[in-house]
């Protein structure tokens, strides 16, 4: 699971709704690989970015060089895309957990497929 | 009628004619990419068969996504009359397939010859630099398995006599082969190259390939007339029949609109992809899918009920710039897609989850575009309700998103909300409601069908849509009907409009 997908999750227990983002993360198992840099495509991702959850979640990774906003013309900024593509991109959490914040309820990740099924009683609907 | 082969240019200087077969349905589709993707001219659809014009080479062909086969064009003329003629006046007129007009067939095997030399000094010049121990694996196993497949399909077909009403629609067999062939399908092309090359033009091997269909296959055996074509080609040309490993196939197809002969481009059908290892959906409907959505750069693109991630395989081959996330309930479906993943080499463009698609962990209005195939038939016991599946996929997609479904007649008689219990008449009164139904709509079984068909069929494809209501705030835009081989099912492509309740 990259933390460009980490950003994009949301809990959805029963009740939860919008306090159920961001996942507190827990990795037992990372990976960082290298992905063919696209600073088009980086460029684009940046304004989806949820940039104090993206925080957290890098904080929890003890990853450095993280910028801590986006800067202004950050589109032709390539020391600032290449950082936003090694953060977003190339970090790789193979186990760990993600917890939703208002209910506590642990999602397992493992071999890098975060695993959010509900049983029936957690449920929404 | 091939034209005079090119020099220096990459492909034919003037183009050369050639045709693909398609499934059902996904004509309209395969006329749209060669224009776009190949700059095709003199674009026909007829009767389950796209002819086109073009200079593309090989390596621009190769990409075809839409296509089953692709094949040169050598001939394509009036049906045989077999009415009221005895079986040897018709076998004579066959003979003069190849006799009447030698040139064609020449030339024809002259294009032919120079898009596979083009090719392999390509692939030389790129071997050249590669490591000569390293094989490319994985592409290699999977086409080397797909030949396997493709040989016993074809040896099934030439015993095999189509007496099918339907137009021809090649499956693959997804079985288990042990693969003892290790060629890649461009070493393949290389000794046919190397083969075709020393020898002069009396020496080529050839095996004709023969389809029978319509009236023509009451009266005669592919075999038949696959001897008859052979015995004649020996005569006229001097070429030697071997049907274990020909340098030269020759595909006839006999039906009651035309009588069509070409030159398999490739050995490997175009709908079987180097870098799918194990496709759940047909990867020619999983393209035309994506074709639909209208994925750009920086989108964000779901397939919720992703399976082994067919579509999002194809959708990341052609669309690479985009964030793609696959989600699925079952592990064994996760763990294939991910296989699948490696083996195309994009785990780097698709994520996985495992999340259920009536319950998805993503905020409203986060995803650009949903693209999916809901599962149906027996092997899939849908216990969620159709309705809400389309709900949150609703909730999670922004507004002007778009989303492509595929579903089965019940998906669509359910969100319809109504039992449809008659396809609807079209004005000549005959039922337009099937794939590639431009036949119907011309029982006197006139030839050629250009341009118009395409607009007749999107208008009875327009006129059901008409029927579909909008779901909340989802707005039908475009609707397909296509053949998956048993079924048919149906794409739809859906707009959102404005947040749900507004």
């Amino acid at each position: 699971m990259k933390l460009l997908t980490h950003n994009l999750l949301s809990s959805h227990v029963r009740g939860v709704g919008p306090r159920g983002f961001p996942l507190r993360l827990q990795a037992t198992e990372v990976r960082i690989s290298p992905v063919e840099f696209n600073p088009d495509f980086v460029a684009r991702m940046i304004p989806k970015v949820e940039w104090a959850a993206l925080l957290e979640a890098a904080d929890t990774l003890h990853l450095v060089e993280v910028p801590k906003e986006p800067i202004q013309g950050y589109e032709h900024d390539e020391s600032f895309l290449r950082q936003m593509h090694h953060v977003l991109l190339e970090v790789d959490v193979l186990e760990g957990t993600l917890q939703c914040p208002e209910s506590g309820r642990l999602f397992p990740i493992s071999r890098g497929i975060p695993n959010m099924l509900l049983s029936d009683e957690e449920t929404e609907t | 009628m091939a034209a005079v082969p090119g020099g220096r240019r990459s492909g034919p200087a003037a183009g050369a004619r050639f045709f693909c077969t398609a499934g059902r349905g996904l004509e309209p589709f395969l006329m749209r990419e060669v224009r776009s993707r190949l700059a095709a001219t003199q674009v026909e659809y007829i009767s389950g068969k796209v002819f086109f014009t073009t200079c593309s080479d090989l390596n621009m062909l190769k990409k075809l996504k839409s296509a089953e086969r692709l094949f040169l064009l050598i001939k394509k003329q009036l049906p045989f009359n077999v009415s009221s003629v005895s079986k040897g006046k018709i076998l004579n007129e066959m003979q003069r397939l190849t006799n009447d007009d030698p040139e064609s067939w020449l030339n024809a095997i002259s294009i032919w010859k120079n898009l596979l030399e083009l090719d392999a000094k390509k692939v030389k010049l790129s071997q050249k630099n590669a490591n000569p121990l390293k094989r490319k694996v994985g592409e290699n196993d999977i086409i080397a398995k797909k030949l396997k497949t493709e040989q016993m399909q074809e040896i099934q077909e030439n015993k095999e006599c189509q007496l099918e009403k339907q137009i021809e629609e090649e499956t693959l067999e997804q079985g288990n082969f042990t693969t003892k062939r290790d060629k890649s399908q461009e070493e393949l092309q290389n000794d046919v190259v190397e083969a075709v090359g020393t020898h002069n033009q009396n020496d080529l091997t050839f095996r004709v390939s023969c389809r029978c269909s319509g009236a023509i296959a009451r009266t005669f055996t592919a075999q038949e007339v696959g001897r008859v074509i052979g015995i004649a080609l020996t005569k006229q040309f001097g070429w030697k029949a071997d049907l274990r490993n020909p340098n030269l196939e020759i595909f006839i197809h006999l039906s009651d609109i035309y009588s069509v002969v070409g030159i398999p481009v490739f050995r490997v059908p175009l709908a079987s992809r180097a870098y799918i290892k194990t496709a759940g959906l047909r990867s020619t409907i999983a393209w035309a899918m994506a074709s639909l959505a209208e994925i750009k750069a920086g989108a964000v693109v779901l397939d919720p009920m992703c399976g082994l991630g067919t579509i999002l395989l194809e959708a990341a081959k052609e669309w690479p710039d985009v964030y793609y996330v696959g989600a699925d309930v079952s592990d064994s479906q996760l763990l294939g897609a991910c296989d699948n993943l490696k083996a195309a080499g994009l785990k780097d463009k698709i994520e996985l989850l495992k999340v259920s698609v009536i319950e998805l962990p993503l905020p409203s209005e986060s995803v650009d575009i949903i693209i999916s195939d809901i599962p149906f038939g027996k092997k899939f016991k849908l216990g969620k309700d159709i309705k809400h599946i389309i709900q949150e996929m609703e909730r999670v997609l922004r507004v002007g998103g778009t989303i492509v479904l595929l579903l089965s007649e019940d998906h669509h008689r359910r969100l319809k909300g109504c039992e449809e219990s008659s396809v609807p008449l079209n004005s000549k009164g005959s039922r337009t409601d099937k794939p590639g139904s431009t036949e119907c709509l011309n029982p006197e079984g006139k030839a050629a069908i250009s341009e118009p068909a395409s607009s007749s069929l999107a208008a009875s494809n327009q006129e059901r849509l008409d029927r579909m209501p909008p779901f909340g705030s989802l707005v039908p835009v475009e609707r397909y009907r296509v053949s998956l081989g048993k079924t048919d099912a149906l794409i739809y492509k859906y707009r959102k409009l404005h947040s749900p309740g507004q």
